[in-house]
């Protein structure tokens, strides 16, 4: 393979930049958090930041598969609160968690159906199609809890956030499993090669060959799907069903995604870089947390570390 | 349109040149109709195994909606196909791909981000033993061999994005011949090829010929018609005008095919004895689209013409003129003032672009008549910043009036305008404006040969009135009619100057071209 | 449906008019509302409920009205009701600190057109799309909120300011004489000016718009800051209304600002809307929210219709497009 790397009419660019950006910003935001704050570089800390990441992550994989089709799923926050309020509720009622993740699922399913239908089907551009839904899925929300939380989780449902496998958390576990499906998805199946295109070529997909309609709809599906995932382990962590738990959260995930130097164009993504900007986001939030700033500054923080990165993939394009 | 075709030479229409054996492939009677356009009349057409067919056309001839149709990305609203003798339905891309027909695009089919094997391999992924996984490992192999089989020398692994327009060309290329294709289509394949690039291409196209494989070609040069073709198709406006042997026809006659007529450039043009003060002049010009070094000056009252080969750099002088590209080094002075800022300072001092893109760049298709034509002319017409309907109405019913658009209204959509009168609207907005220096990019593309003269006409009438033009244009016999003098351009810099005596098609194209 | 047919009928009928008609037949859709809320409850035809309507539509045409002329250029701005809290903090603890209703009412309109003219720097020079810069803002504006509040809420208003959200003048509350008042302004200003015709260019084709002299950054900039500055008013207004400040006032306002503007038959896809369309779509949106209060439907039913509200407008636009 070298040798060819090597020939002439090859360009000599790497094919991942050489330091990524978010790379600088995880590192440097880990040492400057070590030597704020003495109680950051723990082995305890460390292993809560990436328990505490697992969430983010769930919703930042599939976010990444969305935006590489150029679009967006604002609704995801939302979706996820409505699965975990339906998810308590059946949990509750049935004592049955696999019910309960079906439920949640469903929701998840469903509403990424919706999304994608308006979408691809209709057309509607994916940041107004989302917002609806995002909508549609708080006002289901304080419908089905009638503004409550829903309390009274079983045991069993809380140690799928607390419990761990032969010294391992499960959060991290979980968190590992569905990295690794999603590199699967991405890098060794026709879907991620097909998600790719679906933001870099349309047109070359139909000369393909392929039904790009019905794809760009799965895509949706699966970060409804993830959402109810992550409803399952939101409700474990806080014992309870509540009816704002996860609004923005959304947020987050597509901050990490575009931290971690996703395109809003072209279908250019990189799922390694997702994760990495989940870690940045969860460092970010942890080390303000241990420096005792409030949930909303790290917020702030946040939106201007997204706008920041923003800024850098344009003027990064316009290069190009 | 029926003027055209009164003065079209008779052409024999009849049996396509008898050739032993059945077509591979033959349409009968296609016709394609898109709203307002028909972009494909009853054309006829067939292949041979192992034959190049050279597929001839203006812009706008029909040539792409006819690979659409054959590639099954459209179909067809009338006709039939039949492959080997046997009548088929080719409704979708899967349906063209058994039947062994691959295209190459002009446009490229190619996903940025994908690298050059998945590319290659779009939508035929290799499946792996573990089910709903893809084998990477033999998809790099194949991919590999391909790349062999054009001669191409990048990593199976690049992502196309980061390839030369030549590679992407190559790539794609590629793609079509790894569908084992009996039937491939390209269109001006060569376009962006270099020389050795181009001869490793006619090396691969004679090796397929070989093989049995039907190859069509779409191209322009006519050197490469005479040099490949065993059999020439021309289209014009939709229609099959003429079928010929390369043996039996000159370029010429071809040429006559495509426009329809004997090429007539006699343009109404009064050419000025005393042209006046300078009112563009530009020195050492450089800008972020790659140009360099322009140095250019042009006269009130005189027509100045801009050409070279497409790509050498005309549209981003004008658009560096314009202020529509920053300036990297040297100046523009208009009226002997150096211009800074963008395009609102360049219109603000008198500068008019018409691009070469009407729907995309010139016009608000969406906005009617009135509204396109006061759209530049705004600060001048309104100098208290208040904006009357009836104001903005009474001037534009005057500038159709001086310009003779056909709208029934003012308040007419452009959108649904002729493409001479849509360029007569954005010639009109700069009239609006008070623009003393007109900077007309291929001003006649995809305009009717009546509408042609008009507009030149009409640009001949600004020069009289004091206006100065700068004028870029790919038909150099447009040049050479219209212009007092022009620059030729080569590489993104001005390699020479032509006055009225030596402009000739000639002395342009010996100018334009790589010395080689 | 029928509505987009009868307008597509492409023959040479003029421009205007079939603006005109897709106004009208939203007006007729308002007054169809009217008349149903009207025999379904007893309580909607009465002058309380009436004055009520009007009240809150007010309130979100302000919101509205700025963002109309942001749509109109083709973006979105999704940071206006975050700008609102913001706004509404910094001029209550102005109020507060200073007792001029005045320096305050000063405070919200500059803080609500600084954080607009922030999102206009982003779009036109950063060049990041706008709705996902002024996503960016909302939540910067939402932590650095929050974060100022710290869950404390400001209240207690000299009553001269709190006439401007609850006051009276011949009957009819105060917000609806702003409201008549901007409708007029903004109405002008769009119509009847140079840069409301080139805000309409700009979003018709912005390459075109550019190419034909208009300077599009700077105008880009204008419309940004004049919907953060229509956030401002809007958080004055709302601020004298309630007589308190929260971190999280104004935070529930951008999905039904955004529906007022698609409803009022503004196109995302930029150069087709008006102010006075908007100023229907906001009455259309009070009378469906305020007929579902009437009907006792429960208020969490709200955000879900008014979401579904955003996308059939969308959708019907998208369906006009096709057909002309």
């Amino acid at each position: 393979m070298s040798d060819h790397a090597l020939s002439p009419s090859a360009p000599a660019r790497p094919r991942i930049p050489a330091v990524p950006g978010v790379a600088v910003a995880l590192v440097g935001l880990s040492v400057l958090f070590a030597v704020a704050s003495p109680g950051f570089l723990t082995a305890g800390n460390l292993s809560n930041i990436l328990v505490q990441s697992v969430i983010l992550l769930l919703l930042a994989l599939p976010m990444t598969l969305i935006i590489m089709t150029e679009g967006l799923d604002l609704s995801m926050g939302a979706v996820l609160t409505l699965a975990s309020l339906v998810l308590a509720l059946i949990v509750v009622a049935t004592q049955s968690l696999m019910l309960g993740l079906a439920g949640a699922l469903g929701v998840g399913l469903a509403f990424g159906l919706a999304n994608g239908w308006l979408v691809a089907s209709l057309g509607i551009p994916p940041f107004v199609a989302t917002l609806g839904t995002l909508g549609a899925a708080q006002g289901l929300a304080l419908i089905v809890s009638d503004g409550q939380s829903v309390v009274g989780i079983p045991r069993f449902v809380r140690l799928v956030y607390s419990g761990e496998v032969a010294g391992i958390p499960n959060p991290i576990l979980i968190g590992a499993g569905f990295y690794a499906l999603f590199h699967v998805l991405l890098y060794h199946t026709r879907f991620g090669t097909y998600v790719c295109a679906l933001g870099g070529n349309r047109e070359a997909l139909t000369l393909a060959g392929v039904k790009w309609k019905r794809l760009l709809i799965s895509v949706y599906m699966l970060g409804g799907a993830m959402a109810g995932v992550a409803a399952l382990l939101m409700t474990a962590r806080m014992n309870a069903g509540h009816p704002t738990a996860a609004i923005g959260m959304e947020f987050d995930a597509i901050a990490a995604v575009a931290l971690g130097g996703t395109s809003f164009e072209k279908g250019n993504g990189w799922i390694f870089g997702t994760l990495m900007g989940v870690l940045t986001v969860g460092v970010l939030r942890n080390g303000l947390n241990l420096m005792a700033v409030p949930s909303s500054v790290q917020v702030a923080c946040i939106g201007v570390l997204v706008i920041f990165a923003l800024f850098l993939d344009g003027m990064r394009s316009k290069k190009s | 349109m029926r003027a055209v075709m009164a003065t079209t030479p008779r052409l024999e229409l009849a049996a396509p040149p008898a050739v032993p054996g059945t077509p591979i492939l033959e349409l009968k009677g296609i016709s394609k109709t898109f709203p307002g356009v028909k972009a494909l009349d009853d054309v006829s057409f067939a292949v041979w195994p192992g034959e190049v067919h050279m597929l001839l056309g203006e812009n706008g001839a029909g040539k792409s909606s006819l690979m659409k149709v054959l590639c099954g990305a459209y179909q067809a609203d009338a006709g039939e196909y039949f492959h080997n003798g046997e009548k088929v339905e080719i409704r979708s891309p899967a349906d063209a791909r058994r039947f062994g027909i691959a295209v190459i695009f002009q446009e490229f089919s190619l996903v940025p981000y994908l690298d050059v094997a998945q590319n290659i391999f779009l939508g035929r992924e290799f499946p792996s033993r573990i089910p709903g996984l893809t084998d990477r490992r033999r998809l790099y192999r194949e991919a590999q061999k391909v790349l062999d089989l054009i001669g191409l020398e990048v990593d199976p692994r690049t992502k196309v994005h980061q390839l030369g327009v030549a590679q992407q060309q190559m790539v794609e290329i590629g793609k079509a011949l790894s569908q084992d294709a009996r039937i491939l289509v390209m269109d001006e394949p060569t376009a962006a090829l270099s020389d050795r690039e181009t001869e490793r291409l006619f090396e691969v196209m004679r090796q397929l010929q070989a093989k049995g494989v039907a190859l069509v070609y779409i191209s322009h040069r006519m050197a490469e018609v005479f040099a490949l073709g065993d059999r020439i198709t021309v289209l014009r406006d939709g229609k099959l005008v003429g079928r010929a042997l390369p043996g039996e026809t000159s370029p010429d006659e071809l040429v006559r095919m495509m426009v329809g007529r004997n090429v007539d450039m006699s343009y109404p043009r009064r050419f000025a004895t005393e042209p006046g003060e300078v009112v563009l002049e530009t020195k050492g010009l450089s800008s972020t689209n790659g140009i360099r070094d322009i140095d250019l000056k042009v006269r009130a009252g005189e027509i100045v013409g801009l050409c070279g080969l497409v790509g050498s750099g005309r549209t981003e002088v004008a658009r560096a003129i314009f202020g529509a590209d920053a300036v990297t080094a040297g100046e523009v002075r208009i009226f002997g003032k150096p211009r800074t800022g963008g395009p609102d300072a360049a219109a603000f001092a008198g500068v008019g672009l018409i691009p070469e893109s009407r729907k995309a760049e010139g016009l608000a298709l969406i906005r009617t008549v009135s509204d396109n034509l006061a759209v530049a002319g705004l600060p001048k017409l309104f100098p208290n910043m208040m904006f009357s309907p009836g104001k903005a109405r009474r001037s534009a019913q005057e500038l159709i009036q001086r310009l003779r658009i056909a709208t029934p209204s003012p308040n007419q959509s452009v959108a649904v305008l002729s493409g001479g009168n849509q360029q007569k609207v954005v010639i009109g907005k700069w009239l609006a404006a008070g623009t003393r220096l007109f900077i007309f990019d291929e001003p006649t593309r995809g305009i009717d040969v009546g509408a042609k003269s008009e507009i030149f006409a009409l640009i001949d009438q600004l020069v009289a009135e004091g206006a100065a033009v700068l004028m870029i244009s790919s038909e150099q016999a447009e040049i050479v009619h219209v212009c007092d003098r022009a620059y030729v351009m080569r590489g993104k810099r001005i390699v020479g100057e032509l006055g009225r005596a030596d402009l000739s098609e000639e002395n342009i194209v010996r100018m334009g071209m790589h010395d080689e | 449906m029928s509505l987009a047919g009868d307008v597509s009928a492409g023959t040479p009928r003029i421009h205007l008019s079939k603006d005109m008609q897709q106004l009208l037949y939203r007006l007729l859709a308002a007054g169809l509302l009217c008349v149903a809320l009207s025999v379904a409850t007893d309580a909607f035809f009465t002058a309380n409920n009436i004055l009520n309507v009007l009240r809150q539509a007010s309130l979100l045409f302000f919101l509205a009205s700025g963002l109309t002329l942001v749509i109109l250029t083709g973006g979105l701005d999704l940071s206006v009701g975050a700008n609102i809290g913001l706004s509404a903090c910094l001029a209550a603890t102005v109020i507060k600190a200073t007792g001029s209703p005045a320096l305050g009412t000063l405070t919200g309109l500059a803080s609500g057109c600084a954080i607009g003219i922030c999102n206009g720097l982003m779009v036109a020079k950063l060049r990041i799309p706008s709705f996902i810069a002024t996503y960016g803002m909302l939540w910067v504006l939402h932590g650095v909120t929050y974060y100022y509040m710290a869950g404390e809420t400001i209240h207690g208003f000299p009553p001269g300011f709190r006439h401007i959200g609850s006051g009276y003048f011949l009957g009819i509350p105060i917000p609806v004489y702003l409201m008549i008042g901007f409708l007029i302004a903004g109405t002008v200003f769009a119509q009847r000016t140079v840069w409301g015709q080139q805000i309409y260019a700009i979003g018709a084709n912005p390459m075109a718009a550019r190419l034909s002299g208009i300077p599009v950054d700077r105008r880009l900039i204008l419309v940004y800051a004049f919907s953060g500055a229509m956030a401002g008013v809007a958080s004055i207004v709302f601020l004298a209304r309630l007589n308190s400040a929260e971190g999280d006032i104004g935070e529930a306002m951008t999905l039904p600002a955004i529906a007022a503007v698609l409803i009022g038959g503004a196109s995302l896809f930029g150069g087709v809307g008006s102010v006075f369309g908007t100023f229907v779509g906001a009455l259309i949106l009070t009378l469906v929210l305020n007929g579902m209060n009437l009907l006792a439907v429960n208020a969490s039913w709200q955000p879900l219709v008014t979401g579904v509200i955003v996308i059939f407008a969308v959708w019907l636009d998208m369906v006009g497009r096709k057909r002309s």
